[in-house]
């Protein structure tokens, strides 16, 4: 079992939450992800970490409030509980190195906590880090604390509306920056859509681009196939060859679509949860 | 005395009727009773165990005429029957319930009965079977734990097994019942590997799983799981802390198609599959949280026990099912009980065809699967399978899932982190004791065979296990 030593509110659908994993703790690389079981009855999700502390053998993930087992966790589990399972670390690490100037952009929960993670790992080792985190407006943005800042050399936040920040994308800080001739390579997460735009965009510029692509996984081993993704015409399992691909080698509409998989199931989960709660 | 008359015809098991089982995962042999037991046991004609072909016939060599006789022997004291009987399968097998449900017991021990030439074999696997189940239910397992535990004398080695699946369980038992401490580690949250996701609670209840895998901590063995073995911790780290490793990782990565629409959704890997019904119990779902998507037309591309799995589930789950095959009925590589239960419960069979395109719809799902006819020839290929060749005609059969049972190979995961010697198809080289190209590390089961049973896979555990108390004794003696 494994504890949970803090969780905290991040805006008005993501939470922050921090889990002894020693295990994990001591092995994980920028990169990399975890997986959760949050009870014997729940199912396996695959996590972004924020960090991983070898001394308190603590993980920090934030958390999107989104389907039946993250309602679950948010609303049943306390500092103090326990999860059933926490494993990893899974994937390939990024090669943390000397690119020079590196950039990451992030406009959803999994890729503001990877935005953290990466550009620190990519500034100690010597890198000029820019990080550009875009939330949805002001109630979808994380608290100072939580925002990249301290890794980053040079730091934009944007809301899509201008409530917070400058107003726009990533993409638009992102596109001045490259046209300042400032980046060497981009690293990225968040949504699919943007990250295949962002593909689009760096591959004009022949700009490196390396991003998380999110699939529905169910072991993160590479053991079912169901992250399989079509990556420079080959087939490739996002679990165990990713989670981090060159952007652009992805079939982006493949991965898109094969997302939206089990829509109609997270559905009928998160209802009959609702439900039992009394909330629906 | 008289020489006994020998009794052709087995004592039959009864099995759960058609129409009740099609609708749940409840196990579908009944199994046999103490009385109904005793009487097919006693159809044996106990060959010496020197010459018994059935024994030979047993990747783990248990002493089947031995185990059979202890059986009769009591026949009016069941409990010490099944007792004697339990100590001398233990010898040799120490997860009897499972093997009686999961052996292919008619190509192994039952094949060169002698029983057989003149009627039926021994029904060897369901005799298992009942001896375990028996002992379980009436705590006869446990008094024997603790005969076992006794005998159990330190010897101050410690052996890290990496795969809680059948190779590393015999393996951790083998070596527990030496003396050895003993750690698993497993990447899943629970132990059993294929034996938990892979095969169906209609086969393998997983209660009677978890009551055989508790052995493993009452013989003092401990399992971590959650641990991915090269990447929590590497396999260079393990053999700092343990005198030697075992790798039972298995073969655990799917073969998919490469064909057209291969990316299509509700396109899953039998692995995929199997995985979200048994491991998750998707079939429970919503009150378990995770799901599986299914329609009311499955195909299944495959002919093995684990494609008979996969269809026998799909149809539980209320799909209408038909499995595809490219060669003839004669070649399917699943057990014949399976194929008969398949058939039974109303799975229908196409052979010789060969997936060539999924068709999907305009929202990217599967819609139907183009086949190319194929046809036998005379000539033989070297598993003795008749060579087949396409015939230029095609049929499609609609299809709104699909699942891919055509066979896995190693997962790469841990060779590629520890720079294994392995073969192109990424099973791991071993030499004559299944000890790695790295020293001290064996390795057994289908992460050295590809693709193969449950019970080669323990012969492989027990044999390494050998071998590793062999290397041990003799690194502390060279110390």
């Amino acid at each position: 079992m494994y504890r949970i030593t803090a969780k905290e509110e991040l805006d008005v659908r993501d939470f922050f939450m921090e889990v002894e994993a020693p295990h994990v703790a001591r092995a994980w690389k920028p990169g990399q992800f975890v997986v959760l079981l949050i009870h014997k009855k729940g199912e396996r999700i695959p996590m972004s970490v924020y960090y991983a502390d070898r001394e308190t053998g603590r993980l920090g993930m934030f958390i999107r409030r989104h389907g039946k087992t993250t309602f679950d966790l948010w609303d049943n589990f306390d500092v103090g509980d326990s999860l059933y399972a926490v494993a990893g670390p899974l994937g390939m690490p990024i090669e943390v190195k000397h690119y020079g100037n590196v950039v990451f952009v992030s406009d959803a929960v999994c890729g503001q906590a990877e935005n953290y993670a990466t550009l620190r790992a990519m500034k100690e080792a010597g890198n000029y880090t820019i990080s550009i985190q875009t939330f949805e407006d002001r109630a979808h943005s994380y608290p100072e604390k939580f925002l990249a800042k301290p890794v980053a050399d040079e730091y934009y936040l944007t809301t899509e509306d201008g409530s917070r920040g400058i107003k726009g994308h990533y993409l638009d800080v992102l596109r001045e920056l490259i046209e300042k001739d400032k980046v060497d390579i981009v690293f990225g997460g968040g949504k699919l859509g943007s990250l295949k735009k962002l593909a689009e965009l760096t591959r004009e510029y022949g700009i490196p681009t390396i991003v998380t692509v999110r699939q529905i996984m169910v072991d993160g081993t590479g053991m079912c196939g169901s992250c399989r993704i079509l990556y420079d015409g080959e087939i490739k399992f996002a679990c165990r060859d990713g989670p981090m691909f060159d952007a652009h080698k992805v079939d982006w509409d493949d991965v898109i679509r094969r997302d939206g998989r089990f829509v109609r199931e997270q559905e009928i989960a998160k209802k009959h949860y609702l439900e039992s709660k009394g909330v629906v | 005395m008289a020489r006994p008359k020998l009794i052709k015809e087995r004592v039959p098991t009864p099995e759960r009727p058609v129409e009740e089982r099609v609708k749940s995962f409840v196990e579908v042999n009944l199994g046999y009773d103490f009385a109904s037991a005793v009487k097919e046991a006693e159809r044996c004609i106990q060959c010496p165990p020197e010459y018994a072909p059935c024994i030979k016939g047993c990747p783990v060599h248990i002493n089947i005429p031995g185990f059979l006789k202890a059986l009769r022997e009591n026949a009016d004291n069941p409990d010490e029957a099944v007792k004697n009987a339990l100590r001398v399968i233990w010898n040799d097998n120490t997860l009897p319930a499972v093997t009686g449900r999961v052996c292919p017991q008619e190509d192994q021990c039952e094949a060169p009965c002698v029983m057989g030439k003149v009627g039926d074999p021994i029904n060897i696997g369901k005799l298992e079977r009942f001896v375990a189940d028996y002992a379980r239910e009436k705590g006869i397992d446990e008094e024997l734990l603790c005969e076992f535990k006794e005998s159990c004398t330190g010897t101050g080695g410690s052996v890290a097994v990496v795969g809680a699946g059948p190779a590393g369980l015999t393996c951790a038992l083998e070596l527990a019942k030496m003396g050895y401490k003993v750690t698993i580690f497993e990447a899943l949250h629970e132990a059993g590997g294929v034996l938990m996701y892979g095969i169906p609670e209609f086969r393998l209840p997983k209660d009677i799983l978890k009551t055989e895998l508790e052995k493993l901590e009452k013989l003092g063995v401990e399992v971590k799981t959650n641990y991915i073995v090269g990447k929590t911790v590497t396999i260079e780290e393990l053999l700092q802390e343990y005198d030697a490793v075992f790798i039972g990782t298995g073969a655990g990565t799917p073969k998919l198609l490469n064909i057209p629409g291969i990316l299509l959704d509700r396109i899953y890997s039998a692995n995929e599959f199997l995985t979200r019904v048994n491991l998750m119990k998707a079939y429970k779902f919503p009150e378990y949280d995770t799901p599986i998507a299914i329609g009311k037309k499955t195909i299944v591309i495959g002919a093995g026990n684990t494609a008979m799995d996969a269809a026998r589930s799909a149809l539980r789950l209320g799909s209408e099912v038909t499995i595809a095959y490219r060669r003839g009925r004669e070649d399917m590589t699943a057990r014949i009980e399976e194929i008969h239960h398949a058939e039974e419960e109303g799975v229908k069979f196409e052979f010789f065809l060969t997936p060539v395109e999924f068709i999907g719809d305009e929202n990217g799902k599967i819609k139907a699967v183009k086949f190319e006819k194929m046809r036998p020839l005379e000539e033989r290929d070297k598993r003795g399978k008749r060579k087949i060749v396409g015939t230029g005609e095609y049929v499609t059969l609609e299809a709104d899932t699909v699942i891919i049972a055509i066979g896995l190979e190693p997962n790469r995961i841990l060779v590629e982190a520890s720079g294994f010697k392995a073969n192109p198809d990424g099973t791991l080289i071993v030499d004559e004791n299944l000890m790695t190209s790295i020293p001290g590390v064996f390795a057994g089961g289908d992460a050295i065979r590809g693709e193969a049973t449950v019970i080669l896979a323990m012969g492989d555990g027990k044999k390494a296990a050998k071998a590793i108390d062999a290397y041990i004794k003799q690194k502390k003696a060279n110390a």
